[in-house]
Parts: C-alpha cells; structure tokens; sequence
C-alpha cells in the first residue's frame, strides 16, 4: 500500500454492511442481560403509558358527569401512582443504558488501543498519525450513543409499531391498510436517502481525518514551520483541509435533515388520507364515528415511533462511517506475532546467528540478499557502511521488527519466530536513532526501561549513561516535566536519556542504531567507559558513523548492497585496505 | 472570596457570550432569521391540532355531520387541503431553518478553527513547552464541535422549546385564564431545578473535558512514541496506562449521566404534576362549569407544549455546559499572544541580508528558571565567513543557534544582523533569510520533493534535483522507486537517519539563505558522503555566511574559525591551527578523533 498523506483519503472499498452492526452488537453481548432489563423497564413504561387515558376517559365520562368529586380524586390519585412508577422506571432505565453505553465504549476504545499495540511499524509508517488517533479517541465517541440507545430505540419502537399495527388492524382492517400505505412509500425514500447519505458522512470522516493528520503533524513541527516562515502557506492549506471539511459536512446534513420533514409530510397526507378514505370513499356511515376516531389516534401514534426511528436510522447512518473506521483497524491484519505454541525464550546467553537472511519492504527491491553471519555470546558487533545500505534493517530483524524474507535468525539456537515476542524483545535493549520522549518526568522516562526500578537504579543508569550531572544540575532534577517535543532537553541530552533508560533495562543483548550520534565526542568518550563495563558480559550490535565509536569493537562488518563486504577486527580490515580502510581515511581526512 | 468567585463565573459567562458574537460577525442576520424561523414553525406546529380539530368538530362528532358532509365538501377539502399545505409549509421551513442554523454554525467553526490554527502555528516555543500536542489537538477539534452544536442545535433547541412554551401559554391562557394559571404554576419551581442542576454539570463537563485531553495526549505519544514501545516491549504497560485514562474517562462520563439521573425523577415528577392537575383541578372546573368540554380537550391535547419543552431543558442544560467547558479552552489560546511577535514598524524588507551577525554580551536562561544556558557570548562574524561551534552535549550550542531565527529571546544582550537589531526585522524578514537545518530532523508525510521544497514552494524540480545534489542526497533518491515522487511518513520515517538528514539540508539550502546554520546535520551520515557535503558547502551557488555546529574535527578544520562553547561561555575562538595548538578542549578533540592519544 502507498504511504497515505493528509492530502489524500483513504480509500475504503467494503461496500455498506449489515456485518457491521452485527459485530457491534458483538460488544453488547457482555451487557445483554442490563439491557433486557432495561427493555423490559421501559416495556412496562410504554404499557402504564396506555393505562393513562383510560383513567383519564373514566374521570371524564363518569367522575364529571355524576359530579363525583370523590372518585376524581382518587382517579387522579391512581393516575399519580401509574406516573409515579412509569418515572421509576424510566429512572431505572436511564441509570442502566447510562452505565452500558459508556461500558460499550470503553470496551471498544480498549479492544482498538490494544491492537494498535500489536500493529508492526509499517502500520504506522503508512500513514499520518492523526489519521489513527482520531479513531481512537474522536469515532469512539461518536459511535457512542448509537449502539447504546440506538439499539435500545429501535427494539422498543419496532415493538411500539408492531403492537400498534396490530390494534388498528384489529379496529378496521380497511383504514388499516390506508395507513399502512405510508409504508412502503417512507421505506422507498429512506432508501433513496440512506445511499446519498452513507457517501455523505464517508466523506466527512475522510475530510475530518485527512484535517487531523495535517494539524498534528503541524503542531509537531511548529519549530519547522516558523524556522522557514511557512505560516501563510500552511495556512492556506489549513484553509482548504477546513473549507473541504465544511462542504462535505454540510452535503451530509443536506440528507440527513430531509428525515424528518419527510417523515412529517408523509404522516399528514396519511392522516389526510384516513379522513378523506374513512368519511368519502368508503361512504359516510359506512365506518363508525369511535372506529375513525380510534384510528386517528393510532395513525399519531403510529408515526411517532417512526419518527424516532427515523432519527435512530440518521444516528446510524452518520456513524457507521466511524464505526468501519473503528473496525477496519481492529482488523488490519497482525502481521509479526506469536506463532501457535510460542513458547519464552529463555534468559539469553547472546549467540546470534543469521542464515542466508534475505528480506524486502513492501515487494519492493531487496535490502538483503543472503546475509549469514555468527555472534558469539559477549561479542561486540559493528555495522558500517554507506546510509540506506541496510544496517538498521538487519538490527531490526534481531527483535523481530519485520520478519526476514527468506532465511532464519536463531538466538542460542532458538529461531526468533518459534519464541514469544516479549520474551524476545524483554531481553533486548534497542537504543533507535529517534530519541523519543513521553511527556512526563525525567525520570518516569528512564523508568520505562524497568518499570520497577527504584530512584536510585534510575540514578546509577543515569550516571552510566552520562546523564546524571546534567539531571541533577536542572532545578527539578529527575523531576523535571518533559513532554513529547522534549521541551529544553538538546538532542543530544535527549539520547543520554534514552541511552540511561536502556542501561536500565538491563539487556542480555544491546543494539545501538546510531544511539550517539548528537553526543559530542567527549562525552561520547565518558559514555563508551561506562558502556564497556556494561558491555562485559553481553551480545552487542553497533551502528554508527563515527569510527572513533567502533574502532574496539570484536568484529567490524562493513555493509553494502544488501550484504556483508568485509569482515573483521579494525586492525585486520586497516590491513585489507578496502571498504572499511577508506571509510576510515575519509573520515580521518 | 466567594463574590469574587461568583462575579468570575459570571465574567466568563459574558465573555463566553461576546466571544461568539463577535465570531458570529458577518452571520448575525442570517442566524437572527434562523431564530425567527424556529419560532416561526413552532408556532405552526400548533395549528395542525387545530384543522384536525376542526374536521372532527364539524365533519365526524357533530349534530349535523353527515348533512355538512354532503353540503359543505368544499370546507371539508378546504380543511384537509390547509392541514396539509400548513404542514409541508412547516417542514419545508424546517428543512430550510435547520440547514440556515448548519450554514452559520459551520462558517463560525470555519473561520474559528483556522484562526485557532493560525494562532497555534505562530506562539512562540515557550508555548511549545507548555501545552501538549494531544491537548493542543482536542481544543480545536472536540471543543471547537462543542462551539458548532451549541450553534447549530443547542440555540435552536433553546428557542425551539421558550417559542411553543410560550405560543401555548398564551393559548391557554386566552382559552380559560384560570386553568391556565393553574397550571403555569408548575413551572417556576420546574425552572429552579433545572437552574439547579445546570449549576452541579458545569464542574463536571470541565472534569470531562480534561480527562478526554489526557486520552487524548496518551494515546497520540503512544502512537507517534510506537518504536520506543516496542524496542522495550512495554505494550502491556501502555495498555495498562490506557486503560486508566479510560476507566477515567469512563467514569467521569458516567458520573456526569449520574448528575442527570439525580435530577430526572424531580424534573418528571413536576412535568407529570401538568396532566395530573389537569385532571384533579380540570375535573372540578368542569364540575363548577368553570371550564367546558371543549375547553378541556384544547388544553389537554397541548399539554405536551408545555411539558416537554421543560423536560428538553435537561440536556440543553448539559449541552450548555459542555460548550461552556469547550468554550473557556478555546479562548484562552485564541487570545493568547505570542511573546515573540512583531514589533511595531519592523522592517518587512524582502532583499537577502548581506549576512554579518554579531552576538553582544548574550545571555539567556530558560522560562522555568533553569541555570543560565548561556553567559554573556560575544563574537561577531563577517560577511560569507563559516564559522564552527564545537563543544559539550549541553554546552549551549543548540540553544545559541535558536536564539538567531528568534525561537527564543535572550535575557541579556542583543543579537545584530548587518548592524541592526533582529528584533527590528519582521520575524519573517529574519526567517526566511536564515536556512536552519536542525538536529532533529522533522520532515512531513509528502513527497521528497514537497519536503526539499517546504521553504520555497515555487521551486522546479530541476532545482529541488540541484539541492539534492548538493546535500549528496540525489544518488539515494533517484534510486528509490519513486524517486522525488516518494512519500515520506510522518517524521520521515521509511528513511534511514543519514538520509533525512541530507533531505533537511536540502531544505535548508533550497530557501538560499543569507545565513545558513547547519545543527550537527551530517552526525548520522558516513564520512565519506560527509566529505562531499562539506566539498559542495564550499562551492554553494549562493552567497551566505555559515554557522556550522559540528562534533567531528573534520568539519570544524576548515572553517574560518572556530568557537568553543562550555557552561555557556565561550572558552576558545580561533583557527584550527591556533587551537590545536593552544591545549584545550578542541586540541583534546583533535588528539581523540585522530587517534594518536
């Protein structure tokens, strides 16, 4: 797949699906039994509801007339009891529905954040981050209200109109039919509609995300943005992202708000219909003054639950453009995961080994081409060469990042993909080129390492990693609030404080892709003190441009064109006077 | 204290209400037929009762309906006919009505949310520090929706419940002023308890409103944070610090419904008090002969009218709140100022600086109070001149850089370019005669090109493939399968880090600048290509003095000199031969990097 922008959309070809719906209800099955009960509440509602007019009839046509004061009052004593229930219930009601929407919500919100989770980085690389928070955050919401009351609306009306359908047929069957006849004719134009509409709010959603993506990209990058005084052009930008948001919002509300006007046309030629039918066409006296009467009354109480439906049918409608959103995440395929029977790894000695190991991105052309090579346990790996030669994919094969092609990678025998990913990766400490930084303290950030570690492990990584002067010289010290952006911490302090946070996982092997690049040489030399006696012991692999960095690792493996060019000790490849020895001359130039 | 609280509150509220008026600008007559158009068909939704009324009274009930039947059919299809023209009227009005509300509602939210974006994008970057990308995204989407609805529904659904309330007041009332006052009793104390609850779901919409920026702040680090998360395999961690913001969202959710529910069974017992004194107090009327039957049904079949409106109240109340919660954050960063900004008559001159830059006894500590960063830095250099910055992490190299395009202003002492203050120029004068390529490299998910080109959109693409060339980023380029048509993700991730490195430089040449700084941009490129980019950084096709911060000795050799920072205080200048020899940090440097310790 194309690496998707903010400029463009993303495509969704499924056509509309029942299947969707379907699968929510899936979520609400956890809840059935609150929400039967809540059904049944507000059943019992609806049925004291009806009880309300007869007692009102009664008082009128006998309390009234026999200037009973006595039984008015206690008629509308009765009728105070029957709402005094009918307001338990619809309390009680509302107090459930209340508590299993937002459970519902919860528990997609939850399910979608965990796959997330286990989503590889092509997932994220594809696409514009905004474009996943706002389904995380923003479509949940949405899709709230309608699997909770929507579908609580929907049973119960379909119920109200079934009960009703049947009294007025029991009354007449022929003005029945006349009512009726509005049927078929709102089905055809909720059809009409629901095809323009479904389109309608698929393409806000896409307008909604493509403006997100763009907004946090831009607020990521503010400092670029001003650093080539690029705010007016951005703003432009912004403008259309906005200006399509808005056309496309307002094409949807365009059919969305057609619903109910619709609806109330329709019932008013209906009700047209029974009088003219009832008194004209079927002859004056032919239908009883109570039997037109009756069903009148039905016919408005026929479309009210219609009319509620029609909004419930708009709710879903909109959102079951979030709702694919939501699901198609939730099914992205999982591409690196635990085989069946995964079994732990157990804890690593740090023999590494790759045979023949070959691997692509996307189907495109090789990065790897057989690559096969040994390290020893304790052994410290180098991995030089030009940019975008490979090196960083193959440190990425080792904790399972991507999977190789073809070939095997085995760690004390053990093939990395017949073991459990967090067992693999637990015992790994990959230091990356991005330094990333969650907001928070300094010291909630290198506790991610070890969550359990106590302030004084964090202090002593710290101090390994050349960090702990300039922590303790900050006013806050390890407490200091940093955030994503990494607020006053320099590039390079943002790597010594990465670096702290993987001393203080404690690795069995260490991978450094370029982890040191923004430190400047003296410190890096402190650094690679500290690293040596940490290094004691463990399997290590090393990327890094600065020869001085390397030069003492074990082994040196110089990598181009997918594969290993030459291989050794700094001395031994000095000696070969090849790749590796003009690298070094160039840089010692 | 407590007035003073209260005269806030009702601050905010005027302010909250002047603030969308004034946004309203350009729309308020559109919106002011929008609320009378609500009334409008409000007030007509009470005459299809009556025509229906009408048909029953004449037609099917009366004395003599069969004989009007025959006798008067053209009343008859007169009365139907008007039952149905008044009501598609009536929907047609409301088609039109709700989609006048939409128009206004989203032009408001179209100008607010590009304002509010434009506002962002401009603070300065103690800004930056402050607030967080997740809370920054939530103002202008969650609560800038919170702003429409309350434009688009929650007004309309204000007018639409105070129009048939009062259209059926004044109905009842000219149809029997007892009964009606009677039953208008009711709604003072409905009225105070609605006020009452509006009162308890304000603090809880802003408890709302934080926890969903939490959410929202966490899972948009995670997600952009992924890698980190996965190098520790921490996903069961993250899952776990979700899953408490969301409980928390959850629960902050459901205890806001529960303010609702508390208030619901008094809202319903009051609303139900209507029909129940209709019946009691109607009944006897009816009895006295007070009251007709006729009477009685016109009443009673309103009685709705009155009712629901009040019952609606609840969630206008809530939706009330909700946007006063959204709105308050909304405002503080639309009338947040940036403390860098123009100054008054800046000079907005569009031709290059000649490129001298000189610091004058520069000092500068961070907002929060941190340790000086920098301590009275002076240096100055001339025209086309290069110029190397070398020293330790944390030295002040990276801020002092920061400190020329004006990210930040420095505590003391002033920074001159061409003899003229930089705060004289305009920030965009300043800007884009300055190429910055910086440590971290930030590119946008858009074509390689559309990145090279981020300065200057104009450029060709033979000029975006010559600064591609002279940051050596052409050979990896072109060998892609899309070339300079490749996409790039977000913080260009697909490429490896020498090679967003050479894209950013690109960046940073393409706008020509008069004054190019370079922060480390070669640190994760191979010596051998760094080797060329310093050769084509000696032959640039522009004029333009250079401020190169570099680790590697190999960079710093040839330039024309070289300042070494420590703690903030400049600790060396010269040339490469003067302080190699001068036995310093840099002669250190020299001795480690070539390897004769």
């Amino acid at each position: 797949m194309a690496r998707n922008t903010f400029k463009e959309d993303e495509e969704l070809i499924e056509p509309f699906n029942i299947k969707h719906l379907l699968r929510a209800s899936g979520y609400i099955k956890k809840y059935i039994k609150l929400m039967i009960l809540a059904l049944t509440l507000s059943g019992l509602g609806g049925a004291f509801g009806l009880i309300a007019p007869v007692i009102v009839r009664r008082a009128l046509d006998v309390a009234v007339p026999a200037d009973d004061k006595g039984m008015l009052l206690s008629l509308t004593a009765l009728l105070a009891g029957v709402y005094a229930l009918s307001i338990v219930f619809t309390t009680v009601r509302s107090y459930i529905m209340a508590n299993v929407s937002q459970d519902i919500i919860y528990d997609i919100r939850k399910d979608l954040f965990a796959h997330l989770q286990e989503l590889p980085f092509t997932y994220y690389d594809n696409r514009p981050h905004g474009k996943i928070l706002i389904r995380v955050v923003n479509y949940v919401n949405s899709v709230s209200d309608m699997l909770s009351n929507g579908l609580v609306t929907i049973v119960l009306e379909g119920f109200n109109l079934l009960f009703i359908i049947g009294f007025m047929y029991a009354v007449d069957v022929q003005l029945a039919s006349v009512v009726m006849f509005g049927v078929p004719i709102l089905a055809f134009f909720m059809l009409w509609i629901k095809n323009k509409q479904r389109k309608a709010w698929q393409a806000v959603s896409n307008k909604n995300s493509n403006l997100n993506a763009y907004l946090q990209e831009n607020i990521t990058g503010a400092a670029v943005t001003q650093m080539f005084a690029r705010e007016d052009e951005n703003k432009k930008t912004f403008e259309k992202l906005s200006e399509d948001c808005r056309k496309t919002w307002k094409t949807a509300v365009r059919y969305s708000n057609l619903v109910w006007p619709g609806i109330d046309t329709i019932s008013v030629f209906i009700r047209a219909c029974i009088f003219i039918f009832g008194l004209i066409l079927f002859g004056h006296g032919s239908k009883s003054l109570g039997t037109i009467v009756a069903i009148s009354s039905y016919a408005a109480y026929f479309w009210q639950p219609i009319m509620n439906l029609g909004n419930t049918f708009n709710n879903f409608i909109n959102n079951i453009a979030y709702l694919e959103r939501i699901f198609e995440t939730i099914d992205e395929p999982v591409t690196i995961k635990d085989k069946d029977g995964a079994e732990a790894l157990p804890p690593v000695k740090g023999r590494v080994c790759f045979e023949n190991v070959s691997f692509s991105y996307e189907d495109d052309k090789e990065v790897l081409h057989s690559v096969s090579f040994t390290a020893e346990p304790g052994e410290s790996i180098a991995l030089v060469g030009p940019t975008g030669a490979g090196k960083s994919t193959i440190v990425n094969l080792i904790s399972r990042f991507y999977d190789a092609g073809s070939g095997r990678i085995t760690i004390d025998g053990h093939d990395i993909k017949e073991v459990t990913l967090s067992s693999l990766r637990t015992q790994m400490g990959i230091m990356m080129q991005d330094s990333f930084i969650f907001s928070g303290t300094i010291n909630d950030n290198i506790r991610y390492g070890r969550l359990d570690a106590t302030d004084e492990d964090i202090k002593k990584a710290a101090a390994l990693a050349c960090a702990d002067s300039f922590i303790s010289s900050m006013p806050n010290g390890y407490d200091t609030e940093v955030n994503e952006r990494g607020s006053s911490l320099s590039e390079g302090e943002k790597q010594l404080v990465s670096f702290a946070r993987t001393i203080l996982s404690d690795p069995a092997i260490l991978i450094l892709d370029e982890a040191t690049s923004s430190i400047d040489v003296a410190t890096e030399k402190s650094l690679q003190e500290g690293l040596n006696t940490m290094l004691k012991g463990r399997t290590s692999f090393i990327i890094a441009h600065r020869l001085s960095t390397i030069r003492n690792c074990d082994r040196i493996l110089y990598i181009d064109d997918g594969g290993i060019m030459e291989s050794g000790t700094h001395d031994e490849l000095m000696a070969k006077k090849g790749f590796y020895y003009r690298l070094y001359t160039a840089q010692a130039a | 204290m407590r007035t003073d609280n209260k005269d806030k509150k009702a601050n905010n509220k005027n302010k909250r209400m002047r603030w969308l008026y004034d946004n309203l600008k350009g729309s308020r007559a559109l919106y002011l037929v929008a609320i009378l158009g609500t009334v409008l068909y409000n007030v007509m939704q009470l005459t299809v009762p009556y025509f229906s009324g009408e048909i029953v009274d004449r037609f099917l009930t009366g004395e003599d309906a069969a004989q009007n039947l025959k006798l008067h059919r053209d009343v008859f299809f007169t009365l139907i006919l008007l039952m149905v023209g008044l009501t598609i009227l009536r929907t047609v009005i409301v088609y039109f009505d709700c989609m006048t509300y939409e128009h206004v509602s989203q032009k408001v939210l179209y100008n607010v949310r590009n304002y509010l974006y434009d506002r962002i994008q401009r603070q300065d970057m103690t800004f930056y520090r402050t607030y967080r990308t997740g809370d920054l995204m939530t103002r202008v989407t969650g609560d800038l929706d919170a702003i429409r609805h309350m434009l688009a529904w929650v007004v309309r659904a204000i007018v639409e419940s105070f129009s048939l309330y009062l259209a059926a007041a004044v109905y009842f009332l000219i149809i029997n002023v007892k009964m009606a006052l009677t039953l208008l009793a009711v709604s003072p104390l409905l009225f105070m308890i609605i006020v009452l609850f509006k009162k308890s779901v304000g603090p809880m919409h802003e408890r709302l409103r934080e926890k969903l920026a939490d959410m929202n702040t966490i899972a948009q680090e995670n997600i952009s944070g992924n890698r980190v998360v996965k190098a520790f395999a921490r996903e069961h961690y993250e899952i776990a610090r979700f899953d408490k913001s969301n409980t928390d969202y959850k629960e902050t959710n459901k205890k806001t419904a529960m303010v609702w529910i508390h208030f619901f069974p008094y809202v319903e017992t009051f609303a139900n008090l209507m029909p129940l004194l209709m019946l009691l107090v109607g009944g006897l009327f009816l009895m006295s002969g007070e009251l007709s039957m006729g009477e009685y049904v016109a009443i009673s079949g309103l009685i709705w009218a009155i009712s629901n409106p009040m019952r609606l109240m609840g969630n206008i109340m809530n939706e009330f709140q909700r946007f006063a919660a959204a709105c308050d954050k909304v405002i503080e960063i639309y009338e947040s100022e940036p403390q860098i900004k123009d100054k008054e008559g800046a000079v907005n001159d569009p031709e290059r600086f000649s490129g001298k830059l000189e610091f004058r006894d520069v000092s500068f500590s961070y907002a929060d109070g941190s340790k000086e960063v920098l301590k009275n830095v002076s240096f100055t250099i001339e025209p086309g001149q290069t110029i190397a910055i070398m020293g330790e992490t944390g030295c002040g190299k990276s801020t002092l850089i920061q400190l020329i395009p004006r990210f930040f202003t420095p505590t003391g002492g002033s920074i001159l370019i061409d003899d003229v203050p930089i705060t004289d120029y305009s920030l965009k004068t300043l800007r884009k005669n300055i190429g910055l390529a910086s440590q971290e490299v930030l590119l946008y998910s858009d074509t390689i090109e559309g990145n090279i080109a981020y300065g200057d959109s104009r450029l060709t693409r033979e000029e975006v493939m010559q600064f591609a060339g002279l940051s050596a980023a052409s050979r990896f380029i072109e060998a892609l399968p899309d070339g300079y048509d490749t996409v790039v993700g977000e913080r260009g991730v697909g490429l490896s880090g020498g090679q967003k490195q050479r894209i950013s430089l690109a960046r940073a040449l393409a706008v020509r600048p008069s004054i190019l700084i370079l922060d480390d941009t070669t640190s994760a490129v191979d010596s051998e290509t760094e080797n060329e980019i310093r050769k084509s950084l000696s032959e640039l096709p522009f004029f333009c003095t250079k401020l190169i911060i570099a680790q590697r000795v190999s960079t710093a050799r040839t330039a024309d000199r070289i300042i070494v920072l420590k703690d903030g205080r400049i600790t060396e200048a010269g040339t490469h031969e003067e302080l190699t020899i001068r036995n310093g940090y840099y002669s250190e440097l020299v001795k480690l990097q070539m390897g004769t310790e």
